[in-house]
């Protein structure tokens, strides 16, 4: 089946891609950045920027900016309502409290005043809960109640899981895609455009050839290139991988034959580089978004989650963040591979069907 | 026996401008090229010379007629004939980051081959261009290692796209050089061209191609002899270009 001419072909596709020195440099440096920034600060969200403004000289007043202060939870920023409204315009600071001035030690309802960006509507929605519940813990601390309700969170799964962790099967699976595209979409239109595909068409060699040659160098290329970002993850990060390596590269291996075949359709239906650029940047970067990679998929509208479980990369994903945090065998994800499975065959065959071989020219 | 024979060969596209609508860029052709001859064919732009030359070469589909080449036919077996015939392109660009010798090794490799780069390029007169790659050598450089490319499966028949277009005169003659060289060695040698003096140098017979058709065939003294205007076969002053306006007219071609 691997004779000669493709072997030679495979080797030349390696080796032109090894000397690509400038390449391989940029196809590691961002991969290695997110996951160091990530692993770096392990995970932990840094305080986050309030302004404060205090009118009231009560007790009460003080007592609630010291619970405020005390948690890590917030970095308080005191001044008056003028500077840190132009603060809050520079997005220097999230929001402002302003404690109003009839803020007494008797019991009744203050209203606080909170001045917000509504451009920062997202954040909002988080840090509104946040606050809430300082407020009432806060609350209970100075009325002396007893809190009836106590939230114990425990994790089943009971172990160390950091960020990283959550991260690095996602950012494996989305440099794989990158990486796969890019060898071979957009080698495929750049060989046809410069007629080197015409010219390598002009021997005897068959298209199957061709696309067996590159499938097996760009599986060789990848493989590489993902191992050095894994052992970096491993031995420099010291991230975990629960599961078996092992099942894990069979995942990567599948993935790269997904991502080539897909990429090879584009290649197939854009006719020009530009053209191409555009068809992988409509398909990347949906995919980043809607395939859990960065963010569970679990945080997307539900009405998009079925579709979005459907994309090769969160099929992809899912299946080596089982294998790698939750310590799942290629068995138990079988469903993924089955998607997939039929991912590589809608690739094989728009690229079989689309690209005409005989009009290499273009 | 002629070892190119071709009949009735049809190319059809559709037309660029009504998607409708059909266009035969090859319209009939026959061709019957005997061995150890050079043969040229003649034609202005889009007159369908490199769609003849891609449908012999296996390149581009037979839409309809025949083609044999050594008593192979072409449509059916295409990767046969491949194996016997050296193929020149117009665009002669290769992987980047490979050296010329490289480029040779992995071209013999691509017909399960194994060829002495160096002597390849002797050929062509590049021994000393071995390590260097093909994007910084000058274009009659490039031409002449796209003949080195094309030569490795030592082949029968060498179908060579417009050979000098875009050489000074310097480049022009070293390529004819080496063209004349490889005939005398007994190769069958089809090129296109647009240069007259070319085809009148190196042909032992030409054709003359407009819209897709054959329009007169013979040798170039012939050719001169049946279509120069009057006055200047008079003289006998005539030559390749006068056939070529007083057959295709001098309206300019895309």
């Amino acid at each position: 089946m691997f004779n000669s001419p493709q072997k030679y072909l495979t080797k030349v596709f390696i080796q032109i891609f090894l000397r690509n020195k400038q390449y391989i440099i940029f196809s590691l440096i961002l991969p290695i950045v997110i996951l160091s920034i990530v692993g770096l600060s392990n995970g932990e969200t840094d305080p986050i920027d309030i302004g404060l403004v205090n009118n009231s000289e009560s007790n009460l007043s003080s007592q609630f900016i010291d619970q405020l202060t005390a948690g890590n939870l917030f970095n308080v920023i005191r001044g008056d309502e003028d500077s840190l409204r132009g603060d809050l315009i520079n997005g220097d600071i999230m929001i402002v409290l302003i404690i109003p001035e009839e803020m007494s030690d008797q019991i009744q309802t203050t209203n606080i005043t909170l001045l917000v960006d509504k451009s920062q509507i997202q954040f909002l929605q988080t840090i509104e809960p946040i606050l809430s519940q300082s407020f009432l813990s806060i609350e209970r601390e100075i009325t002396g109640n007893d809190p009836m309700f106590n939230l114990v969170i425990e994790d089943v799964k009971s172990r160390t899981q950091s960020y990283i962790d959550f991260l690095l099967p996602g950012i494996m699976a989305f440099m794989l895609m990158n990486l796969s595209i890019a060898g071979s979409g957009f080698n495929v239109v750049e060989f046809r455009r410069r007629g080197i595909l015409k010219r390598l068409f002009v021997t005897p060699i068959k298209p199957i050839d061709f696309v067996i040659a590159i499938v097996i160098a760009r599986m060789v290329i990848v493989l590489g290139q993902l191992s050095i970002i894994f052992g970096f993850a491993l031995f420099v990060l010291e991230a975990n991988i629960i599961g078996s390596i092992f099942d894990l590269y069979i995942c990567i291996i599948f993935g790269v034959l997904m991502f080539l075949t897909l990429g090879f359709s584009l290649g197939s239906l854009a006719k020009t580089q530009e053209s191409v650029g555009v068809l992988a940047t409509l398909f990347i970067y949906p995919q980043l978004i809607l395939s859990g990679v960065f963010f569970p998929l679990e945080t997307l509208p539900e009405f998009i989650q079925p579709f979005a479980q459907l994309l090769p990369l969160s099929l992809l994903a899912d299946a080596m963040r089982s294998i790698a945090s939750d310590g799942l065998n290629l068995i138990e994800v079988y469903m993924n591979f089955i998607g997939i499975g039929v991912w590589i065959l809608i690739g094989t065959l728009i690229s079989t069907k689309l690209f005409v071989w005989k009009e290499v020219a273009g | 026996m002629a070892i190119i024979q071709a009949s009735n060969l049809v190319k059809t596209y559709k037309n660029p401008d009504e998607s409708s609508k059909y266009f035969n860029a090859v319209d009939g052709i026959s061709l019957s090229i005997h061995p150890g001859e050079i043969y040229g064919i003649l034609g202005p732009n889009g007159a369908g010379k490199t769609t003849t030359l891609e449908m012999l070469e296996g390149l581009k589909d037979i839409d309809s007629g025949t083609a044999f080449i050594n008593s192979i036919n072409v449509k059916d077996n295409p990767y046969q004939v491949k194996q016997i015939i050296g193929v020149q392109l117009q665009a002669n660009e290769y992987f980047d980051k490979m050296t010329l010798a490289e480029l040779l090794n992995l071209f013999s490799a691509l017909y399960s081959l194994s060829n002495d780069p160096l002597e390849l390029l002797k050929k062509v007169n590049l021994a000393d261009k071995a390590n260097a790659n093909a994007n910084e050598l000058s274009g009659g450089q490039k031409q002449r290692f796209s003949i080195a490319c094309a030569l490795v499966n030592n082949p029968l028949v060498l179908f060579l796209d417009e050979p000098t277009t875009g050489l000074d005169p310097q480049a022009k003659r070293s390529l004819w050089d080496l063209i004349l060289d490889l005939n005398k060695m007994g190769m069958t040698i089809v090129l296109t061209t647009h240069n007259m003096e070319e085809a009148e140098i190196l042909c032992q017979r030409i054709a003359i191609m407009d819209y897709g058709k054959i329009i007169a065939e013979d040798t170039p003294q012939n050719l001169i002899l049946q279509y120069a205007p009057d006055k200047v076969r008079e003289v006998l002053n005539g030559n390749m270009e006068d056939v070529f306006i007083a057959l295709t007219g001098h309206g300019l071609r895309d």
